[in-house]
Parts: structure tokens; C-alpha cells; sequence
């Protein structure tokens, strides 16, 4: 870190806070001109016009749009996204209890897209064109073109239904739920915290599947790309030298390419995290999973805007954070990009 | 490939540590239910505020009322023991029963829950202020006689039978007024706490609500009734039909309720399944604004309801869900009239058109909510319709939006949904028959006929003047004259399907019996232990 400039750090962070105001201002002005009815949700479909008024008035929806986005804007900067209509509870308190239920399936899916996808794209490029080359690209493409909600019934249907290797919907059996003390919220790691291993083990088992669906879009990505960076690699000249030198092929992609392509990697593994966040939305309706996606498709459904806002720019932020951090990664690790910077 | 192999090896190795991992799921345990259904609605469980169905189907577990409806649409007492009619009044005897705090149910508690219904002021309370209670009034409409005995004055509006249906619902549920006043926070009537927690003396009580996720109810072992067969009810939010499918299958959940047409059907020719088809005394309408230039027209009306096919819609769409039916009240109800003449008549409709002026057809949208039956029941509409001239452009949207629409009359077709107030013409034909206010300025978006700018005041004079007939008789020859009438105003209000909800059993549920307002209990419900 000592090579980045406080200057260059500082102007990336200012960068970041722009982006999220404008992701802040785009979304709050959606949310608003959306033709959704949040005071109907609340008061009933035959609530007479004064309940209706009362609560649109309790609600500041009877505001002009500026103080609306004004008050909202002051709650935000002091970390109140205001109460969740669906919930009755401070936004917050909410996304708290949402977010790391996503969080930890995001986690879950990056690591084992990261563990299937790299090694799959370095040894593709390795054998450019042989059958291990063909099936990768297979792979990459069913990945890619065929929907995660497709992928997730069908996971169930054959995993959890006909092999019973999996559990099934939800984050953890019923007859398990209210047993855990919510800590990190992070259901493995709470249930181990606990001691309780029979509920570690059954969370694991309901979060193998969803994980492995996830993550299988984002494999075809980092397969793909890894691959593409490997390729250019193997064409320079300092590979060729250490062929020629005798390096086996395995010892020239660890020992030579993969250093090279460290940091071109740790920015795909960042933007497919941040993806893995925002394809949670699917994956989480199909599974039941109580996190941010199905949170969001909830408070859409009824015009929940509070909830949809915050959420919509907690993800934002989340893949903005992970676009700055490989940002400030490129900029640590890749001297060219310092000196471009300069 | 030394260090590769390992890597490999590794993933292998956590891969089939995980699905070697012992598999704890089972069948559900005897004494725990577990139901599988959409809590997506799910927006409060004060008793007073919650209306939606699925809302319902908790609070009637957790809270008792006066009275209770049974399946077949039969007053019987619950926390009232008795009651006593004078024709002016009604007296209700309290039974000896308590709330799970420990605090015995009086008379109190009935006056503080209706007065609490009418302050609140939500969609409920309309139930009620249609037949003359208000905020302003109530305090002189129900009286504690004694702490055992409350007393009930009628209005001019409502006779002993419409008022005792109302006092069934779920918006009349006693709650604990001793505990709730604890809650009062800024003159909200304890509503912040109630939403998420309970106070009454029904055979459950709330243990955990998170919303779109889960809710655990705990069985009151004190209920006056005797301890519930289940110690605990599971409603899980599955919102996706096929993983509902698979986890009855599978035997994660015991009971079914959220189901596709598709997915239900498949559980016909199970023998460990039972499908039980609930009728709600509601139906499917295709509701057509009368402010439209087309629509104000009865004939064009007449036409439309010629132009659908009913019969072919019922058995390639509505399977389960519906049964073809346009006068708005269920056919094995009593006093039904038999179906009018509608029925997919192309040439009579495109004469009935031409008859209206409109020789070479028009085109409409239809707002529908993105939910089934009703998407696929859109597309069917507009496919019929399109045979008569009628272009029609569907627009779909979330509940919140075709709900506003709805609300300030934005529309041309719109496909709602309704429910039976009581088991008898005039509760299923409340929606129907009333609109005492046409105009704009009246804005009584909480009228459905208002909603279709429908105006129809001969109507609603004959539903008032029927509502508080006493004698049965003139009352039976009332409810077939409104039915009548309602269908030669050819209606803006065009009843579709008669509405069911399907659900699915397992095998070993035993004793559940699926109520048309969706107020079924489960202190009886068994289950057989696991094959």
C-alpha cells in the first residue's frame, strides 16, 4: 500500500461516494414515479379514503418529491433508511437481519466458483483445443445461456428430491429454526459458535445447492476469462523462454502465468461477487432463502420503497466497494498501473 | 499437474464431505405441523388491521371470536357461550375462558377489541361501518351488562344474523385488553405491537413471526378447549409452486396451499395426498369501468359476456381453482338462481356490438396481477374477446399496482378477486349490490362497484331493504329478486368463476378441514406417524 498515494487513494474514495449519490438519486426517483401503492398495502384494499389519507400522510407521501428526497437524504446520511412497510421495523434492522443470509451464500458460491472456474480455465488454455478445452467451453456457454431458476428446480428435483443428498428449501430444517442465537448471522458460523454441530451440518446441506446454482454462472465467467488471460500469457515470450528451459506445463502455469494474471483475476473474482450478490434474487425465490433478493422482490411487490431503496443500494454498494478494492488491488499489485496513474 | 491434483483433490474431498454429511431431514414429527404456502402478503398480525388470507389463516389459531362460522357457513358459539336477541340488541354470555397471559376474557375485552377495530380505522373496520358503527358511536352501541355478559345494540342497517356473521370474522377477534394497553405507544392502540406479537386466548400463540420466512406457533396447552393435538404449527414461505411440490413429495411439509394448477394436478393420482378444494363463497370478475366510453354501455356489457368461454376456460385454465358461474352467488348456496344464458356466442355478441354501434369492434386494456390463475386467465380473456372485435391489451403488474389502479377507477378490464362476507346471498353479493355514491367526488374507493364507476342505485336500495328483513321468507323472495335484477343491469361487475382454494394433504394429516374464509383451526388436527 505504501506505493498508492494518499492523493490517488483519496480520489478513489471520492469516487466511490459520488457513485453511490447518483445510484442513491436514480434509484430514489424510480422507486417514486413507480406506479406502486404502499398507504394500499397498509390500510386494505377497502380502507375508506380518510384511512387512506391519514396513513399516506403518516407515510410523507403527500410531500413534493424534493423534501421527500430531502428528508430521505437526511435520514440516510445519519443511517436511517426509515421503517420497512412489510415489517413494521427500521429498514436497517431488516437488511442486518437479511443481508448476511445473502452474504453467506454469495461467499459460499464465489469460493466454489473460484475453486471449479480458475483451475477449469487455466487448464483449458492449457490444452487449447483438446476434448479438456472443449468441455470448458461447454461448460462456460450451459452456464451462461441457460437461467438460474431453471437450474434451481432442476438442482432440487435431482438432488434434493430424487437422491435426498441435499436438504431442501430454507436455510435450515424447520424443526432447527429459532434454535440459534443470530451473532454474525452467518448460520454456519453461528450454529459452530454455539456448539450446535447438528445444525451446522443440516445449514450446510441447505446451502450446498443453492451455492452450487449460483455459482455456476459466475464459473462460466472466471472459466472464460481465465482461460482468455492465460492464453495471452502462454503467446509471451518469458513462457516460451521457460518452456524451452524445460518447466513442465504445470510448473509453468503455477511457477509463471498465474502471478501474471494475479491481479486480472482478483478483478473478475470481485466483479463475479458482486454479481453473485445481485443473481442472489433468483436463486433465493427458488430456494425460499430468507436474504436481500427475496427481501427486495417483497418490498416490491407491494411498493415498499424504503426497503427496496436501502437494498437496492446496500448491493450497489457492496459491488462498488468490491470494484474499489480490486481497483486499489490493481493499483498495489500492478506496478503499469501506478505508472499510468502518474 | 502435481500441485493441480491436489487442488482437485481437495475439492472432491470437501464435495463429498458435504453429501456424505448425515442427512438430519425426515419426514416432519408427529406432533409438529408444518404447512407450506405464499406469506408474501403477509403484512401485520394485529387482528384488528389483517384482512389478507394468509393472515387469517394464523390469527384464527391464535385469537378466539364471540362466535365462529363452521365450514358449512353455521353460526356456533366460541368465546360466547350463548347470546339472546331481542330484535333491538344482541346479548352475548361470556364462557369461562382466559387469555394465555393468564387474564380472564370479560366483557371488557370485547368493547375494547370493536371500539379498537373501528379506531384503527384499516380496511376491516368496514365491515362494521357499512352497517352503522363508527368511531364516533360505538361507545353507545355495545355495553358490559356484567363482566361476563356484553350487550350489542342493532343498528338500522344490519339484522341479528348479518351482525353475528360480522362478530365470526377475523377482524372481531378478542384481544387481551390488559395486556395490549401495556403496548399503547402514541395512541396507536398497540398496534406496532401487536403486528408482530399476540394477545388472545385462541389454541395457539405467536412464538415467532419473520416475515417472508417463517412463523412458529406454540400450542396454548390452557386453551379452554383442551390442549391442541399439535405442539407447534410451521408456516413456511414457499413462495415457488414446484418447490412446493417437491417438498410435499419429499414430506418436508405436511400441507400445501400455494399450488400451480399444473403442480396440484399431480397429486391427483398420489394415494398418500389428499386434495381438499375449499370453496370461498368468492369469485374471479372481470370488473369493467363503466366510465368508459365503451363500457357505460349495457349492451357492449352484454356482448363482452357473451364473448368469453367460460366452460373452455374452466378446463384448461382454472382446473382446481374455479367453476364457471356469472351471478355472484355460489350455486349451492341457498336461494341461488340458476346461471343467465352468458356463453361464448360469438355472432350474438357481434350483433349485440353493432346493435351498440361499435359494428367493427374497439380495444381495451386489462390490468391483471401477475399471479395465478389470473395471468393465464388474461390471456384467455383477451384471445376470446379478440374473436368479437374487442382488442384487448393486457397489463400486468405487482399487487400495490393493479391495486391503485383499481382504487382510482385507472382502468378499462381489471381481474379482481372476492370473498364471501356470509355464507348466504347477501353476504356473497355485498361486493355486488352496493353503491350508495357513484360520483367522483365521492372517492369510496373501498366500494367495489364504486371502483367500476358502476352506478346502480336500485340495487342498492334492494340489497339495504334486504339486509334487515326479519322475516325468512320475504328475505328468500328478496335474495332472488336482487339476483335477477343484478343480472339484467347486465353488469359491470361480471362474475367469472365461482373461487376455490385448492390445497394438498399429506396422507397423515388427519382432521383438517379447510375454511371458506379461511379461518380454519387446527386445535383437532392429528397426524399418523410416518411410514
Amino acid at each position: 500500500m505504501k506505493e498508492l498515494s494518499v492523493a490517488e487513494f483519496g480520489r478513489r474514495i471520492a469516487h466511490l461516494i459520488v457513485s453511490l449519490f447518483i445510484l442513491l438519486c436514480v434509484t430514489f426517483v424510480i422507486g417514486r414515479v413507480l406506479p406502486a401503492d404502499p398507504v394500499g398495502a397498509i390500510v386494505g384494499e377497502l380502507a375508506d379514503p380518510a384511512a387512506y389519507a391519514a396513513m399516506r400522510q403518516r407515510l410523507g407521501l403527500d410531500l413534493p418529491l424534493y423534501e421527500q428526497f430531502f428528508i430521505y437524504l437526511k435520514g440516510f446520511v445519519h443511517g436511517d433508511f426509515g421503517t420497512a412497510i412489510l415489517t413494521g421495523n427500521p429498514v436497517s434492522a431488516d437488511l442486518a437481519q437479511a443481508f448476511p443470509a445473502t452474504f453467506e451464500l454469495a461467499t459460499f458460491a464465489v469460493i466454489i466458483s473460484t475453486f471449479v472456474g480458475v483451475p477449469l480455465g487455466l487448464v483449458a488454455a492449457l490444452f487449447r483445443d483438446r476434448l479438456i478445452d472443449k468441455i470448458a467451453r461447454v461448460v462456460a456457454l450451459v452456464g451462461h445461456s441457460i437461467p438460474v431458476f431453471w437450474f434451481g428446480i432442476v438442482g432440487l428435483v435431482v438432488f434434493y428430491a430424487g437422491l435426498n443428498w441435499v436438504g431442501g428449501p430454507g436455510r435450515v430444517d424447520v424443526y432447527y429454526e429459532g434454535i440459534v442465537t443470530p451473532r454474525t448471522g452467518l448460520l454456519l458460523v453461528d450454529s459452530l459458535l454455539q456448539g450446535e454441530t447438528d445444525i451446522f451440518w443440516n445449514a450446510l446441506s441447505h446451502i450446498i445447492l443453492p451455492a452450487f446454482i449460483l455459482a455456476y454462472a459466475a464459473v462460466a465467467y472466471i472459466t472464460r476469462m481465465t482461460r482468455s488471460f492465460t492464453l495471452e500469457q502462454l503467446s509471451q515470450d518469458y513462457v516460451i523462454a521457460a518452456r524451452a528451459k524445460g518447466v513442465s506445463p504445470a510448473g509453468t502455469i503455477i511457477g509463471h502465468v498465474l502471478p501474471n494474471i494475479a491481479v486480472q483475476l482478483i478483478t473478475i473474482l470481485a466483479i463475479s461477487y458482486g454479481g453473485l450478490l445481485e443473481g442472489a434474487v433468483v436463486t433465493e425465490i427458488v430456494f425460499s432463502w430468507p436474504g436481500i433478493g427475496q427481501y427486495m422482490t417483497n418490498a416490491l411487490m407491494i411498493g415498499d420503497m424504503n426497503a427496496i431503496l436501502a437494498a437496492t443500494i446496500i448491493v450497489g454498494f457492496f459491488f462498488m466497494f468490491l470494484n474499489f478494492l480490486a481497483d486499489i488491488a490493481y493499483a498495489v499489485f500492478d506496478p503499469r498501473t501506478r505508472e499510468a496513474a502518474r | 499437474m502435481k500441485h493441480f491434483s491436489k487442488a482437485m483433490f481437495i475439492g472432491a474431498a470437501i464435495g463429498m464431505l458435504t453429501l456424505t454429511a448425515p442427512q438430519l431431514q425426515a419426514a416432519t414429527p408427529k406432533d409438529q405441523l408444518v404447512i407450506g404456502t405464499s406469506l408474501a402478503q403477509v403484512l401485520s398480525l394485529d387482528p384488528q388491521q389483517a384482512t389478507e388470507p394468509k393472515a387469517l389463516e394464523i390469527l384464527a389459531n391464535l385469537y378466539d371470536r364471540l362466535v365462529a362460522t363452521t365450514a358449512d357457513g353455521k353460526i356456533v358459539p366460541q368465546l360466547a357461550e350463548g347470546w339472546t336477541d331481542d330484535g333491538k340488541s344482541l346479548t352475548l354470555k361470556l364462557r369461562d375462558a382466559s387469555f394465555v397471559s393468564g387474564n380472564p376474557v370479560t366483557a371488557n375485552d370485547v368493547v375494547f377489541s370493536l371500539t379498537r377495530l373501528l379506531k384503527l380505522n384499516q380496511s376491516g373496520s368496514s365491515y362494521f361501518k357499512r352497517i352503522g358503527y363508527s368511531t364516533e358511536t360505538i361507545a353507545d352501541q355495545i355495553h358490559v351488562v356484567d363482566p361476563k355478559t356484553v350487550r350489542i345494540d342493532l343498528t338500522d342497517k344490519v339484522t341479528t344474523e348479518g351482525l353475528l356473521y360480522r362478530l365470526a370474522l377475523g377482524v372481531s377477534s378478542i384481544v387481551d385488553s390488559v395486556e395490549v394497553q401495556k403496548h399503547i405507544v402514541d395512541g396507536d392502540s398497540g398496534n406496532a405491537w401487536l403486528r408482530t406479537h399476540s394477545a388472545g386466548s385462541g389454541p395457539f400463540t405467536l412464538n415467532k413471526w419473520t416475515p417472508n420466512e417463517i412463523v412458529l406457533l406454540d400450542a396454548n396447552k390452557a386453551y379452554v378447549g383442551g390442549a391442541p393435538k399439535m405442539r407447534r404449527v410451521i408456516i413456511r414461505h414457499v413462495p415457488e409452486s414446484q418447490v412446493e411440490r417437491l417438498m410435499l413429495d419429499r414430506g418436508d411439509i405436511d400441507i400445501g396451499n400455494a399450488l400451480s394448477k399444473s403442480d396440484l394436478e399431480t397429486f391427483e393420482t398420489k394415494s398418500n395426498f389428499v386434495i381438499q378444494r375449499v370453496p370461498t363463497g368468492g369469485f374471479y370478475v372481470l370488473a369493467m369501468n363503466a366510465g368508459n366510453q365503451y363500457l357505460a354501455n349495457p349492451k357492449v356489457r352484454e356482448a363482452i359476456a357473451y364473448g368469453i368461454d367460460y366452460k373452455g376456460i374452466e378446463k384448461t385454465i382454472m382446473g382446481p381453482y374455479g367453476r364457471a358461474r356469472n351471478i355472484p352467488v355460489p350455486e349451492n348456496f341457498e336461494y341461488a338462481l340458476p346461471n343467465p344464458d352468458w356463453h361464448l356466442d360469438v355472432e350474438k355478441a357481434k350483433q349485440l356490438l353493432a346493435e351498440a354501434g361499435f359494428k367493427d369492434g374497439f380495444s381495451l386494456t386489462l390490468k391483471t396481477i401477475s399471479q395465478t390463475p389470473r395471468i393465464d386467465l388474461a390471456t384467455a380473456i383477451q384471445a376470446s374477446l379478440g374473436q368479437i372485435g374487442i382488442k384487448v391489451e393486457i397489463q400486468q403488474g405487482n399487487g400495490s399496482e393493479i391495486i391503485a389502479a383499481h382504487r382510482s377507477r385507472n382502468f378499462d378490464l381489471l381481474l379482481p378477486q372476492t370473498s364471501a362476507l356470509m355464507p348466504n346471498v347477501l353476504g356473497s353479493m355485498d361486493d355486488f349490490a352496493n353503491n350508495p355514491d357513484n360520483r367522483l367526488e365521492a372517492n369510496n374507493a373501498g366500494n367495489f362497484a364504486w371502483r367500476s364507476a358502476w352506478d346502480i342505485p336500485g340495487l342498492t336500495a334492494l340489497a339495504q331493504k334486504t339486509s334487515v328483513e326479519p322475516d325468512a321468507k320475504k328475505r328468500a323472495e328478496l335474495y332472488a329478486q336482487m339476483q335477477q335484477m343484478f343480472v339484467d343491469l347486465k353488469p359491470a361487475l361480471l362474475p367469472l368463476f365461482e373461487r376455490f382454494e385448492p390445497l394438498v394433504l399429506s396422507g397423515r394429516v388427519k382432521g383438517y378441514l379447510g375454511h371458506p374464509n379461511q379461518m380454519t383451526r387446527l386445535e383437532n388436527v392429528t397426524k399418523a406417524e410416518a411410514e
